[in-house]
């Protein structure tokens, strides 16, 4: 059976070389707009998600905000990490390198706790431990694991008084935290500063406890949404309760529309163009049956079974669905070479434009054999129908 | 001698050039090994006759018994596989214009029947070839072949699996005249050599009864009543014509 099938096929190889080419025409193009979807939409997402700043949201006014409310949202799932923030006028403190006093450098101090996404693989720090950016450790001339002095002034009844903390520069922050000159310190020291500047701490005083700091209002907060899918419903939950906040909310939302919307115009494209492949696919198939009634008829009539009758156009549709789907993946390999080389480091960054996978040769391969034979089972089946009889007249 | 085909009262309706035509078959037998053609003008049902002995097309009515299997009881049952198998195991046929394959080569076309009656036999399909005169043309498709040279490969393959039965169909329609008394003469000889029982349906009845073959001639009536014309083919029972 398989023999005089494939025999068959090889008596008209051009034809059947011509049905598998028509197979990887429509084919082909199907699997590079698959990877390009992959590519681009996987590609472009996999980067938003993966800047720490896309998901978060920072409140920009001063409010006096209780430790109830952190504790909700703590318990919110659809927040990954929240630390509270002091006033944004007491959050900044002048830093010395310790051996050139007088060479300060005014930061911005940021608060950070275990899991912050600005600051990944960090674990607890203890209070007199900082992180600072890149820009700051530059010019402050200090090295990951030197010391530094970090102090605020203020001035009370004519007199100026300085509080001053020496720390150590555990890290250097990534890019993606911060790109001003900045620091990350735990709350404690936060709250500190704060205190100081309000007149309620001496300059001899230290940070006090992470546990005793969250106990207090705080005027503020940073948190970061679990996913980027969140950013825009948090927003604008908070600007109803009435809390002002910054975020992306506009820009990610607007990713997402264009995430679901290229998904929805692949999927439309890749619909009518699946189709409308097996629907060519089948009629060719069906042609083929049509052509080869007179045969299919007189094989009947020499005694060859309904099954094996049905074998004949399965087998060729089969041989004709895989060579076909074997060209179109070499073709579309192809093509996706040269698209990732055109566009390369250009739309995706250094990710391809155009994403081939095995899984997605072995899925094109899988759909056009089981449409292949789909069609072919309904064309065999006329096949299997054809009577014996008009194979003994012939026209 | 027992009979290898034997036909009662069949009927079958089908639809001739013009008018619906009734064939009918009150007595018919064949005994194993015997040569017979079957006679009659184009039209006159000869290859429905053919279709139904080959067990390709069902009998509207009647009793049919072909090497003692109960046609009808096949048919009734839609036993398409087991008539299949009837057919690849104990018939051979040869259509009108040799009905070959045209991917496969001429060996490849007579080992056909073979193949799909499970019996491969070479040295048969080699000595076939010699005795029709094909043996050089073994290795070339059909499209290279003479329509004799086809016609010849057509028959060596109704033979190649040692069929109990072997039907043509006008196997001479297309050939040269030469060549039609030719194929009838070959046709017989290789039957008669195989000791398969032959049918010849022919719309030259001469030809065939010079070829030395006893003819069946069909009897044909025109329209009745009912406006259905009828073709009757009669063969009394061996035992009676003996």
């Amino acid at each position: 059976m398989l023999r005089l099938a494939l025999a068959d096929l090889w008596h008209e190889r051009v034809l059947f070389l011509c049905s598998a080419l028509g197979c990887a025409a429509v084919l082909a193009p199907l699997i590079v707009l698959f990877g390009l979807r992959q590519g681009v939409v996987a590609g472009l997402r996999a980067e938003l998600l993966e800047d720490p700043r896309a998901r978060e949201i920072v409140s920009v006014v001063n409010r006096t905000l209780e430790p109830a409310l952190f504790e909700r949202l703590a318990a919110d799932p659809r927040i990954a990490f929240i630390v509270p923030r002091t006033r944004a006028l007491s959050a900044t403190i002048l830093l010395e390198h310790p051996d050139r006093p007088g060479s300060g450098l005014r930061v911005e101090l940021l608060p950070t706790a275990p899991g912050d996404p600005l600051l990944p693989g960090r674990g607890a720090m203890a209070a007199d431990e900082m992180v600072l950016s890149a820009t700051a450790l530059q010019r402050l001339g200090v090295a990951v694991g030197g010391g530094v002095v970090a102090s605020v002034a203020r001035s009370r009844e004519g007199r100026r008084e300085v509080l001053s903390l020496p720390m150590r520069v555990v890290a250097e922050a990534p890019s993606s935290a911060a790109l001003r000159d900045a620091a990350f310190a735990t709350l404690p020291v936060l709250l500190l500063t704060e205190d100081f500047l309000d007149g309620t701490a001496a300059p001899d005083a230290r940070p006090g406890g992470e546990e005793e700091a969250r106990r207090r209002p705080f005027a503020g907060f940073r948190l970061h949404a679990a996913r980027l899918e969140d950013v825009p419903a948090l927003d604008r939950e908070f600007r109803v309760a009435g809390i002002e906040v910054a975020s992306r909310a506009e820009a990610v939302a607007g990713l997402l529309r264009l995430d679901r919307n290229l998904a929805l115009l692949f999927l439309t494209i890749a619909g009518a163009g699946g189709l409308g492949y097996l629907v060519s696919l089948g009629v060719g198939l069906w042609a083929q049956v049509e052509r080869k009634r007179r045969d299919l008829a007189l094989l009947a009539l020499l005694g060859l079974r309904r099954r094996a009758l049905l074998a004949l156009p399965l087998i060729q549709a089969g041989a004709v669905a895989l060579a076909g789907a074997a060209l179109a993946v070499a073709i579309a390999a192809g093509v996706a070479g040269v698209l990732n080389r055109a566009f390369a480091g250009s739309v995706t960054g250094d990710r391809p434009v155009c994403l081939l996978t095995h899984a997605m040769a072995a899925g094109a391969a899988g759909v056009t054999l089981l449409g292949a034979l789909l069609a072919a089972v309904l064309a065999g089946l006329r096949a299997g129908a054809v009577p014996p009889a008009e194979g003994l007249s012939e026209g | 001698m027992t009979a290898l085909l034997s036909l009662r009262d069949v009927r079958k309706a089908y639809r001739g050039d013009a008018a619906p035509f009734a064939l009918e078959v009150p007595r018919f037998e064949l005994a194993e090994g015997e040569a017979l053609a079957l006679a009659g003008p184009s039209g006159s049902g000869k290859s429905t006759l053919l279709m139904m002995l080959a067990l390709a097309a069902p009998p509207d009515a009647g009793g049919f018994v072909f090497a003692g299997t109960d046609i009808m009881r096949l048919w009734r049952g839609a036993r398409r596989d087991a008539l299949a198998a009837l057919r690849a195991r104990r018939i051979g046929v040869v259509p009108q214009t040799g009905g070959l394959l045209s991917y496969l080569t001429a060996e490849a076309n007579i080992a056909l029947t073979q193949r799909i009656a499970g019996r491969r036999d070479a040295a048969r399909l080699r000595m076939l070839a010699e005795e029709l005169g094909i043996a050089a043309q073994l290795g070339r498709r059909p499209a290279e072949l003479s329509v004799g040279q086809r016609q010849r490969v057509a028959i060596a393959r109704a033979l190649a699996h040692r069929p109990a039965l072997v039907l043509a169909d006008e196997p001479t329609a297309s050939v040269h005249p030469e060549l039609a008394d030719a194929v009838l003469a070959l046709l017989r000889r290789e039957c008669a050599a195989s000791g398969a029982a032959l049918l010849v349906a022919t719309h030259d009845p001469d030809r065939a009864a010079r070829a030395g073959y006893p003819v069946l001639a069909c009897a044909t009536h025109a329209p009745d009543a009912s406006g259905v014309a009828r073709s009757v083919f009669d063969r009394p029972p061996l035992a009676e014509a003996a």
